[in-house]
């Protein structure tokens, strides 16, 4: 035992010793903080849009249109400055977008919204600007234009506008997850939560999985391992390398969760500052609350995982006497994993499905599927418990034949052994 | 048997085209330099790898201390000290913390190891790199850091494959002195080499090995005499005359080993050596030594294994241990 500490202990202090576990280690949460806000804050837009309304119109429908832009937003929504400037005639309209277009090439208009009578009649009118593919700019003066138009076209119809403004009502939908992970979680926070879970437990997997894979290599072709098997069994060596490996991981997680929680503290400043609005209302992504069944499950299925996966990726090591052979040995152990990953999106969808429910109980797509499950709907215990026991003894077993390759592999040069000569190795090892 | 260091039982070990090692014995008794000799591919590595408990013999049995061990020298690291013919170190570690590590796998304590690593770097002048990484140290200093971490335990018996391979002549020197001194406190050394001087010069037991067979062991003494016959040394000082025509003439040669400058000679049976020396003479040759001497290793190696075996590759060996 004495000499598996020494070997963990070698893993582990020379690993956390390297430059790229601090990168790892602070850019980890600034990253995984990007991944959730990015998207909420390409959505938003950017906030205040100084837009010219190149009116074209012979009623007040621009002068409408103006006004109705130049109402604040909603919170964290796209707001306009918008200013008229009369067309009468078609020759005017071109010339004024000509002389606009100086405006928007030196950024001080980020585009221009022309509206004619036809706007109102059949509902035609441009924008031109830079940038046309804003969601957020697109959809907020999409909107605007829909109603003002709508309306005009019901007082036409002699509707009194006040009827038309109480006939409208904005449709909230508040959903509620039964029970589960987080229960009163809303759909928003269960999902994040799931895409959150398999993200990581993806990434984290890989990484260190690939990591126990180089450190085997290393040692193969420095050629250092012939000393080590002359002291220690390959057994030891593999054992106390997963576990110093694994031990890295877990220091790492203690990072990203420690400054994690930092970070989401201090969220407001960050995120408001940069946007000029803040909270997460109207965003897809919501960071949801982890209670302790949840970071539970979270961490029996990551220990469950890596051990299972970096057993493979050492015999995969073991097999490989150079880093491009290891590159294509390694991609049966890489598609178990990622196809893993990419179930997630079916399961989020339906994580009752037959389909969701036999990946979870399949050890290799269970470290993903089962906390994606978990995170995303009801599930009884019992297979939560059932879904671990395969994995454990699965990982013993993999281990075993990971073990007798690698007792082998380790001291093979050349070749990369075939399928038929990797079953012989697990026979007579 | 039981005075034995070490006892190699009729060992085989074959890999998928052939037989790396058949039926092979030694027996390496306490506190001498041990010769492990043998071509490229002869079964050395091999021998050795078994010895440590890395293979598997097929057949056979090692015993190490007079314990019998099932698988060699692993379960009892802490009293063997291993160089293997392929050194490796860990290239981005610090020289300290690798010799702290295999140190600590072979058992030892880590304060303990820290104390004898020190003292090993500055004695073998590498003091001021033992917290540089190893990959920033010369092949030279490499070895001898790999030299280091072989003997830090203080192991009674040491195996070193091929240990001068790709030393410098000042650093062989240091690893001779070095061996000595271990010698001359009761450890006992196996090393393999398959160049002659070197052994000749070491060791005080050899085991000559072809094709994973013994051809011969004993003391070097004894592999002298029963496999000698009467040798002469011959120099010559500029002009060789028709030596070349007399080191032909089997009624007085049975064997030479020649270049244009000097000679290694075996006498025929009965042939008496002033004869050799009044035809050389006649002949015009310049002589600067004329001596009647031992065999010398390389001489008897060579005579064993025939010429064919020095151009022998080492064989790939796809383990199946």
């Amino acid at each position: 035992m004495h000499k598996v500490l020494a070997v963990i202990r070698r893993e582990f202090v020379e690993r956390v010793r390297q430059r790229w576990f601090w990168i790892m280690a602070l850019l980890g949460p600034v990253l995984f903080g990007a991944i959730f806000y990015l998207p909420t804050l390409l959505g938003r837009g950017g906030g205040l849009k100084h837009i010219a309304v190149i009116d074209g119109t012979t009623t007040d429908f621009g002068v409408q249109i103006t006004d109705r832009l130049n109402r604040p937003g909603p919170q964290g929504g796209t707001s306009f400055a918008a200013a008229r400037i009369a067309a009468p005639g078609l020759t005017d309209t071109v010339r004024i977008i000509d002389s606009l277009k100086h405006e928007a090439e030196a950024k001080r208009l980020d585009g221009f919204l022309i509206v004619t009578n036809a706007t109102v009649d059949s509902g035609k009118a441009e924008y031109r600007a830079d940038n046309v593919s804003s969601f957020a700019t697109n959809g907020a003066l999409d909107n605007a234009l829909t109603e003002l138009v709508n309306a005009v076209r019901l007082e036409r119809e002699g509707v009194d506008p006040e009827v038309v403004k109480r006939a409208r009502v904005q449709i909230t939908l508040a959903t509620q997850k039964l029970a589960g992970a987080g229960q009163g979680a809303s759909a928003a926070q269960s999902f994040s939560l799931a895409y959150f879970m398999a993200f990581i437990l993806y990434f984290a997997i890989l990484v260190y999985g690939i990591n126990v894979m180089s450190s085997v290599l290393e040692e193969k072709t420095s050629k250092v391992v012939e000393v080590l098997v002359s002291s220690l069994r390959p057994f030891q060596l593999m054992l106390g390398k997963v576990l110093g490996v694994g031990a890295v991981s877990i220091f790492q997680f203690v990072i990203w969760g420690v400054s994690g929680r930092f970070l989401f503290a201090q969220r407001q400043k960050l995120i408001g500052n940069a946007a000029g609005a803040g909270g997460d209302s109207g965003s897809f992504f919501q960071i949801p609350h982890i209670s302790g069944e949840t970071a539970f499950v979270f961490a029996a299925y990551f220990i469950g995982g890596f051990l299972l996966y970096s057993a493979m990726f050492a015999a995969v090591g073991a097999m490989s006497s150079n880093e491009q052979e290891a590159r294509q040995t390694q991609q049966p152990v890489m598609y178990l994993l990622v196809a893993s990953y990419l179930s997630m999106f079916a399961m989020i969808n339906d994580p009752g499905s037959t389909l969701s429910v036999t990946l979870s109980l399949i050890p290799f797509s269970a470290p993903i599927a089962m906390p994606v499950r978990w995170a995303a709907g009801n599930l009884p215990l019992s297979e939560v418990g059932l879904s671990l026991g395969i994995l454990f003894v699965s990982i013993i077993a993999v281990t075993w034949v990971a073990s007798r390759i690698y007792r082998v592999g380790i001291l093979m040069t050349g070749k990369r052994p075939s399928v038929k000569e990797l079953v012989r190795w697990v026979r007579t090892a | 048997m039981s005075t034995s260091i070490l006892v190699v039982d009729r060992i085989t070990k074959r890999f998928s085209g052939h037989t790396a090692v058949d039926g092979l014995s030694l027996d390496v008794p306490p506190g001498v330099l041990y010769g492990l000799l043998g071509p490229n591919g002869a079964g050395k590595s091999t021998t050795i790898r078994m010895i440590m408990g890395i293979y598997e013999p097929d057949e056979g049995s090692v015993r190490l201390f007079d314990d019998r061990v099932g698988v060699g020298g692993r379960d009892v690291s802490a009293r063997v000290g291993y160089l293997p013919e392929e050194r490796g170190l860990y290239p981005k570690m610090k020289v300290i913390d690798v010799v702290l590590f295999l140190a600590e796998i072979r058992g030892l304590d880590r304060r303990q190891a820290r104390t004898r690593a020190m003292d090993w770097l500055e004695r073998l002048g590498l003091k001021d790199w033992t917290n540089r990484k190893v990959n920033e140290l010369s092949k030279g200093m490499q070895q001898k850091v790999q030299f280091i971490s072989t003997i830090i335990h203080d192991p009674d018996l040491v195996v070193m494959d091929e240990p001068f391979s790709g030393l410098d002549p000042v650093n062989a020197q240091v690893l001779k002195d070095t061996l000595f001194d271990l010698r001359s406190r009761g450890k006992t050394i196996l090393l393999s080499t398959h160049i002659m001087e070197q052994a000749e010069k070491l060791c005080e037991r050899v085991c000559i090995i072809k094709d994973g067979k013994k051809l011969v062991d004993g003391t070097l003494a004894e592999v002298k005499r029963t496999h000698g016959g009467k040798h002469v040394v011959v120099v010559f000082d500029g002009a060789n005359g028709d030596a070349m025509r007399i080191f032909a003439d089997r009624r007085l040669v049975a064997k030479s080993d020649s270049s244009a400058q000097q000679a290694e000679l075996e006498l025929a049976p009965n042939a008496d050596p002033q004869e050799i020396l009044k035809a050389l003479v006649q002949s015009g040759a310049r002589l600067s030594r004329f001596e009647l001497a031992e065999p010398s290793l390389n001489k008897i190696f060579i005579d064993l294994v025939g010429p064919a075996a020095a151009t022998a590759a080492a064989r790939p060996e796809v383990a199946r241990a």
